[in-house]
């Protein structure tokens, strides 16, 4: 992902001339991440009915956050709504995977049997 | 830099309002936010496999930690995976606003010694159940 200096032409690259490839393709990223969200929420939902329901809820969020990308208007603006969201994305993560962590200590099949 | 700085020039509103170098080109700045969402989706697989490994998996005959061996520390590189790839990105985004070489990545290398430490466990485990 370096600068693409020393280029042949401009028009040579397809996405000179449109660069709305790269929206639509970061568009398509957030929304397999939402899916990758509501696929977890699946999983858990089979330990922990609740839990999983929290986690399948992040799912819309996801994809509300992705429509941002998708919007044709402020194209130039995007960086500065950017850093938020993916905070939030790295925030939710780890929230999930904390509540997942203690689903798999204290769930169902607890080891040594201790619960 | 003091750590407390440090930490702070990773928060979003510090980056939202950071105006050294000139703004990319966008398309650049898609890419590297495509990147972040590939790994927190390689994150989410993780937490996704971790679980899987401690719910769906019978328990191994003579390990009865064995799925929380395998399972737990998977849960927790999702975890630390998903904060390594934000501050991946923000380090980045400066990169590409000042147009200086983009830094190394650790996080290729944080998933293949975790994987590799996963592999090692998932071999004693095995064996252990075997030699029971």
């Amino acid at each position: 992902m370096t600068a693409p200096r020393g280029r042949a032409q401009p028009g040579d690259d397809p996405e000179e001339r449109d660069p709305g490839l790269a929206r639509e393709r970061t568009s398509l990223a957030w929304t397999r991440t939402a899916i990758s969200f509501a696929a977890l929420g699946g999983v858990v939902l089979k330990e922990n009915v609740i839990t999983g329901l929290l986690v399948l809820a992040v799912a819309p969020i996801v994809w509300q956050l992705g429509r941002v990308s998708r919007s044709g208007a402020a194209r130039t603006d995007l960086p500065t709504v950017g850093a938020t969201r993916l905070f939030i994305i790295a925030l939710s993560i780890v929230a999930v995977s904390l509540l997942c962590f203690l689903l798999a200590i204290f769930g169902k099949s607890a080891p040594l049997d201790l619960r | 830099m003091s750590w407390s700085r440090r930490l702070a020039t990773l928060l979003p509103r510090a980056v939202e309002r950071d105006d050294g170098g000139t703004e990319p080109d966008p398309r650049f700045t898609f890419a590297n936010e495509r990147t972040f969402l590939a790994w927190s989706r390689t994150a989410l697989a993780l937490v996704v496999a971790g679980l899987g490994i401690v719910q769906l998996l019978p328990p191994f005959p003579g390990v009865p930690a064995g799925r929380h061996l395998l399972g737990l520390p998977l849960i927790a590189l999702g975890a630390v995976l998903a904060v390594a790839a934000y501050i991946e990105w923000v380090r980045s985004q400066r990169a590409l606003r000042r147009g200086e070489p983009l830094p190394n990545s650790v996080l290729p290398w944080i998933l293949a010694a975790t994987v590799t430490g996963i592999a090692i466990i998932a071999a004693i485990v095995l064996l252990l159940s075997a030699l029971r």
